[in-house]
């Protein structure tokens, strides 16, 4: 019993942090239709600007925190104005977007090899990594809560900036039609680049906590691939989706690893997302039945 | 006259030749492969330095049988074909006794034919892989040596490590199941452990490259109230384990690895990387290495940072030396019999032995480190 316990606090933990990068994957997917692979790449930004922030300004973590998510956000912006925005206008076959995207998470991932190196580098110990007490029963790192918290404060956040602001209710209203959002006077191309601020904003958080508890390395976006699944298992466009598919995933993993054997965890976690693709096409909470790439 | 005159010019040029030939049987030629540029140009370097260090202290003591020994070092440039013209040329044109080198096991797998083709040993440094000295059929290659221990002796050494000097019975593993090198150390850990008196109570794998979450594995071990964790593996990984089994509270389990230990593994692990333990071949601190060492840095002016190859190489050509000694004339079959035959060999960093039917070296010394203060250090030498 308190082996479960302590494996669904680790399987919670792990799946939270997953939940910041599918919804991500599930944002700009629910406007624009396709699966932004670059994405990692947003993610290894916001981790090493957060490394030479730390570096330079002498371990304060909330400015290089901030930094990191603003930098990983702008340069989402970029990314789509480079890459995306001159595919969109010229065609509507979401293929040549997502195919644009695998072609910027390399250039990305190769922009750090070559300038910073591919060695690993660790974080100072800026977010407190000793162990705590859950309820005399199970141990975990206060890192692991700290980084729950972190994602249930900005998923709220992203929540409430969807329901509640002007710019939050254009893109709900987009994720149904863009092009309708457009004719009603929306202004389509900004509505795209809050989204992808907001997305590369989230990607850096996850990057922040991965870099910190894996180290940081310019092949840390690939950790994306398990964020994607996530996404696909609880509905491509569908952010409540991307959570739960994080946390049945991050679940799934610990329990499979802890329970059954450590060398099945990634048989479990791919073959999850074949049931759910021949179950539930959609996902979870999937809406669209339209091409899932 | 005339005539004479050319005679005599004639057997002067006989009796110099004679006398250069002669003077040419007074050296001992002895190869050295090693990488000076490509991948492993450091270890390489090192491992020259080492050796020509070696060579100039045992001439200055009057050679072997009375001759001096004469390196004729060659770069490999990290290439097996490389490795494989450069032992033709030290063969064929140097006309080289035996062969030194080269620091890694695919070097020497891929230029074994060739030293049992010309009938002369070579002795690899660090080539720990079984392949070197036993062809993939099991045959011996019968002038293949090795100075550094093998995979599985290490995986033994372990073991005794931690059945013996630790006294503690029961050990959990976690490795990584995509290696070789991971695998074979478990295998033979897991064998000597249990043979003395151990018991192995959880046996996790995960998977180097992709892997980065370890903690399933780690609360699996915790419950199997393991003491010890072996982690026969190489890499980040391992600092990345010892990180999460602390922040998990597993505070009293003690980490026990192999040759994998690296520098930059502090950097990940932090304060988890104290008072754990590592078998390796040598150790910097190994109080009957510090000469070896302070000559290095006189004679280079330069710290001996990959001590691991200087050791191993300046001990070979002392191995080399008292096999040539022995084998009392300068033959290379002679030579490669007596290196076949060492017994209790007192080298700087161990005592050899060679079994003859592998020609591995036979319950060698392996040096335990301790990561204290933030570094490694030397704890004790230990055998099987």
């Amino acid at each position: 019993m308190e082996t479960l316990l302590q494996q669904v606090i680790n399987g919670l933990s792990l799946g939270s942090v997953y939940a910041l990068i599918a919804v991500g994957y599930s944002l700009v997917y629910s406007i624009l239709l396709f699966s932004n692979f670059a994405h990692g790449g947003f993610l290894v930004i916001g981790g090493y600007i957060c490394y030479y922030t730390l570096a330079a300004v002498g371990n304060n973590i909330w400015v290089a925190s901030l930094l990191a998510l603003l930098g990983a956000g702008v340069s989402a912006v970029v990314v789509e104005r480079v890459a995306y925005k001159p595919i969109r206008e010229r065609t509507n076959v979401t293929l040549y977007l997502l195919i644009a995207s695998m072609g910027m998470s390399i250039v990305i991932e190769n922009i750090f090899v070559v300038t910073v190196g591919g060695r690993f580098r660790a974080l100072p110990p800026v977010i407190p990594t000793n162990p705590v007490n859950v309820f005399g029963v199970a141990t975990t790192s206060a890192f692991d809560i700290l980084s729950l918290v972190m994602a249930i404060v900005f998923l709220s956040g992203l929540q409430l900036f969807l329901s509640k602001t002007k710019w939050g209710l254009a893109i709900r209203a987009a994720s149904y039609d863009l092009r309708t959002a457009g004719l009603m006077g929306v202004n389509v191309n900004k509505l795209i680049s809050i989204v992808f601020f907001v997305a590369g904003l989230l990607a850096a958080v996850g990057g922040i906590f991965l870099s910190v508890r894996y180290t940081l390395y310019p092949q840390l976006g690939l950790i994306t691939i398990k964020a994607f699944v996530a996404a696909v298992i609880g509905g491509l466009g569908s952010l409540p989706g991307a959570v739960v598919g994080s946390l049945i995933l991050g679940l799934a993993e610990m329990l499979t690893a802890g329970f059954i054997s450590s060398q099945m965890r990634d048989i479990v976690v791919f073959g999850l997302l074949v049931l759910t693709l021949l179950w539930r096409p959609t996902g979870l909470f999937g809406k669209h039945v339209a091409e899932k790439i | 006259m005339r005539k004479i005159s050319v005679l005599a010019l004639l057997a002067v040029f006989v009796v110099t030749g004679f006398a250069a030939g002669a003077m040419a049987e007074d050296v001992i030629k002895v190869g050295y492969l090693a990488a000076l540029t490509g991948d492993w140009a450091a270890y390489g370097q090192t491992e020259l330095n080492a050796a020509k260090l070696a060579v100039a202290e045992i001439n200055a003591k009057g050679g072997v049988l009375g001759k001096q020994i004469q390196l004729f070092p060659y770069d490999f440039r990290t290439r097996p074909e490389d490795a494989v013209n450069a032992f033709r040329r030290m063969a064929e044109n140097d006309k080289v006794v035996a062969v030194v080198g080269a620091n890694g096991s695919g070097i020497n797998i891929a230029t074994a034919p060739l030293a049992n083709r010309y009938g002369i040993p070579q002795i690899g440094t660090v080539s720990t892989n079984l392949l070197v000295t036993v062809n993939d059929q099991g045959e011996l290659n019968p002038f293949m040596f090795r100075t550094c221990f093998t995979d599985p002796y290490q995986g033994q050494l372990i073991a005794a490590f931690t059945a013996k000097e630790l006294k503690k019975n029961t050990a959990a593993v976690l490795y990584d199941v995509g290696s070789d090198y991971a695998q074979g150390l478990r295998e033979f850990f897991m064998k000597y452990y249990e043979e003395y008196g151990g018991k192995v109570v959880a046996d996790q794998g995960f998977r180097a490259g992709t892997d980065v979450d370890f903690r399933a594995q780690l609360t699996t071990i915790r419950d199997s109230k393991a003491e010890v964790l072996v982690l026969p593996n190489m890499g980040k990984e391992m600092a990345l384990i010892m990180k999460q089994a602390r922040e998990l509270g597993m505070n009293d389990i003690i980490f026990v690895g192999g040759d994998g230990y690296g520098e930059f593994m502090w950097e990940i692990a932090g304060d988890a990387m104290e008072n754990s333990y590592w078998i390796n071949h040598v150790a910097p601190e190994d109080p009957a290495m510090a000469d070896f060492f302070a000559n290095y840095k006189k004679t280079y002016n330069d710290e001996c940072k990959e001590f691991v190859n200087g050791i191993l190489a300046y001990d070979s050509i002392y191995w080399l030396a008292d096999a040539i000694e022995r084998a009392g004339k300068v033959d290379s079959t002679a030579i490669r019999d007596a290196l076949r035959n060492t017994k209790n060999l007192q080298l700087h960093h161990a005592l050899m032995s060679i079994d003859p039917e592998t020609h591995n070296p036979m319950d060698k010394t392996g040096v335990v480190l301790v990561a204290k203060d933030g570094r490694a250090q030397f704890y004790a030498k230990i055998q099987p």
